[in-house]
């Protein structure tokens, strides 16, 4: 199989934009993208553009996105479709280009994520993403993501022992990165006296979906990433002097029912384990090889639970390394070095292709002072459809040239 | 005149399926049963249709949640999630009308409208204490 590289990446800053046009707003991703890998100038290299957008459809009245990005960006006569995978749209879009390049249908493939939920109020918000859930057996009973978001926590809360202030504890990690990430949505640090122990830690982190407080999910956001690809292999290559490569070592996917409750047991992530293990496969590397991760923490229990089904930590046991420092900058598996979903922001379509963003400034070494991870070599994002019921998993890697 | 009875209220139901080759139960149902393979038909023109079992009784909550975000046309303070376990061993999501729920309690499920969409009334279960 071709050997897959990220030549450019770009990204907008995360939060309200919904004074912008979604398209617009993804055109500014693509071209920072373009210009990052030198070849603005040149933008008809790209053969392929894969969009991804989850909700455009139903939030911003505007379909045909892909079409209408790649002429925004005079791109013409590229191939272009949208991808839309729930929350795993990103990385889905990723996984579709690195299989049209590996294949040789194209040498170059432009991916660009991106949503703006803010355009709408957030029950409607809410209600758009709550569509990605059974119609009738969960969505009719008026259940959202939020929802099974809080109902997992408690099971896991039960099983484990883990307390909510083990849980503030990753927010509070996680806004500490954030406040870092000039991108990120949210980037005011929280400290666990202001939402956990302090006297009025109840109400400035108030209940959201119990035992989930406002602290324990992430924004609603409007925002876009875009990364370009080439095959290593290809001629084409000479023309990205921009910035060093970053390989796409592995890149693994996998589903699992689609209701929560069909699930043998609702904790176990089995499609986040599966898409890991088929990454890990491909890349040839485990667990222990993996210098730092950006996982899917829609809510804050998702990075807890995800970090153990990939590996990092035993079942039941993330708990103890959080309380170590394990998952800080500085600690031996650095966690959402972006800020996460939790603090960085969600803008569902845009979110896998921003974490993997996340992975190729950390493995260049531009990632901003303070939350730079010390001299890494390979880093993993798991990006969470559904309610994981459809997970994307991809290991970027740095190249020794 | 109209007469309006004819737009009389539809009992409200939620049912599992039942698949006609080898019996094992679904909710919600897939289109070819994971034991046998049988394939099942909405329209049922072409294949044997699978008999509906009303989804409902006793029942174990096995976790819950109170969601203060909800989701448009949902016009109240909170509402009670829950998912729970029937005795013929499967399991659902249900709206919980209990006011301090506890996992592992026992319930009662039972059919009940959830909301009204265009006109359309939408059924979902609620779970309550028995009695």
């Amino acid at each position: 199989m071709r050997k897959v590289a990220i030549v450019g990446i770009g990204h907008t800053g995360f939060g309200n934009l919904s004074e912008f046009d979604l398209v617009d707003v993804m055109g500014f991703a693509a071209c920072s993208a373009l210009q990052d890998a030198g070849v603005l100038q040149e933008r008809r290299l790209v053969e392929q553009l894969l969009v991804s957008n989850m909700c455009g459809g139903i939030i911003n009245h505007q379909t045909g996105i892909a079409s209408a990005l790649v002429s925004r960006l005079g791109m013409e006569p590229a191939m272009a479709e949208l991808v839309e995978n729930g929350p795993a749209s990103g990385a889905s879009a990723v996984k579709l280009a690195v299989m049209a390049i590996a294949s040789g249908l194209a040498d170059t493939a432009l991916v660009v994520g991106g949503e703006l939920m803010r355009a709408v109020t957030g029950w409607i918000g809410t209600d758009a993403v709550a569509t990605l859930l059974h119609p009738q057996a969960e969505y009719d009973l008026g259940l959202t993501l939020p929802a099974f978001g809080g109902i997992f926590t408690r099971m896991y809360m039960e099983r484990y022992g883990l307390t909510e202030r083990e849980l503030a504890m990753v927010a509070v990690k996680d806004h500490e990165n954030a406040a870092k990430n000039p991108w990120a949505h949210v980037r005011v640090p929280c400290t666990l006296e202001a939402i956990h122990d302090g006297e009025n830690a109840d109400v400035v982190n108030n209940y959201v979906a119990e035992p989930l407080r406002l602290y324990g999910m992430c924004p609603v956001s409007d925002g876009a990433a875009a990364l370009l690809l080439c095959a290593l292999d290809s001629p084409k290559m000479k023309h990205f002097q921009g910035k060093p490569p970053v390989l796409i070592s592995g890149i693994g996917a996998a589903t699992d029912r689609h209701c929560v409750h069909e699930r043998q047991d609702p904790l176990r992530l089995e499609a986040v384990r599966l898409s890991a293990e088929r990454a890990y496969a491909m890349a040839g590397l485990g667990p222990k090889d993996i210098c730092f991760a950006e996982l899917h923490d829609a809510f804050v229990i998702l990075e807890i639970a995800i970090s153990e089904e990939v590996g990092f930590f035993e079942r039941g046991k993330a708990r103890e390394g959080i309380v170590r420092g394990e998952t800080r900058i500085d600690g031996r598996i650095p966690l959402n070095t972006s800020g996460g979903l939790k603090a960085k922001g969600h803008p569902v379509g845009a979110t896998g292709v921003s974490q993997i963003y996340e992975l190729v400034k950390q493995l260049r070494g531009e990632a901003e002072k303070g939350r730079q991870v010390k001299d890494p070599r390979h880093g993993l994002a798991v990006n969470f459809g559904g309610f994981g019921n459809n997970v994307v998993s991809t290991i970027c890697s740095r190249i020794n040239l | 005149m109209i007469d309006f009875s004819i737009y009389g209220e539809k009992q409200a139901e939620v049912n599992a399926l039942k698949c006609p080759n080898c019996g094992t139960l679904y909710y919600p149902a897939p289109m070819v049963c994971a034991k046998c393979h049988t394939r099942r038909d909405p329209s049922a023109v072409f294949f044997t249709p699978w008999e509906q079992v009303p989804l409902g009784g006793r029942c174990k909550l096995l976790s819950w949640t109170r969601v203060y975000a909800l989701p448009e046309g949902y016009n109240v303070k909170f509402l009670n999630f829950g998912v729970v376990a029937f005795e013929n061993g499967l399991k659902a999501s249900v709206r919980l009308e209990v006011d301090d729920p506890k996992t592992g309690m026992e319930l009662v499920a039972e059919p009940g409208v959830t909301t009204e969409r265009a006109g359309k009334q939408i059924y979902g279960l609620f779970a309550r204490l028995p009695g």
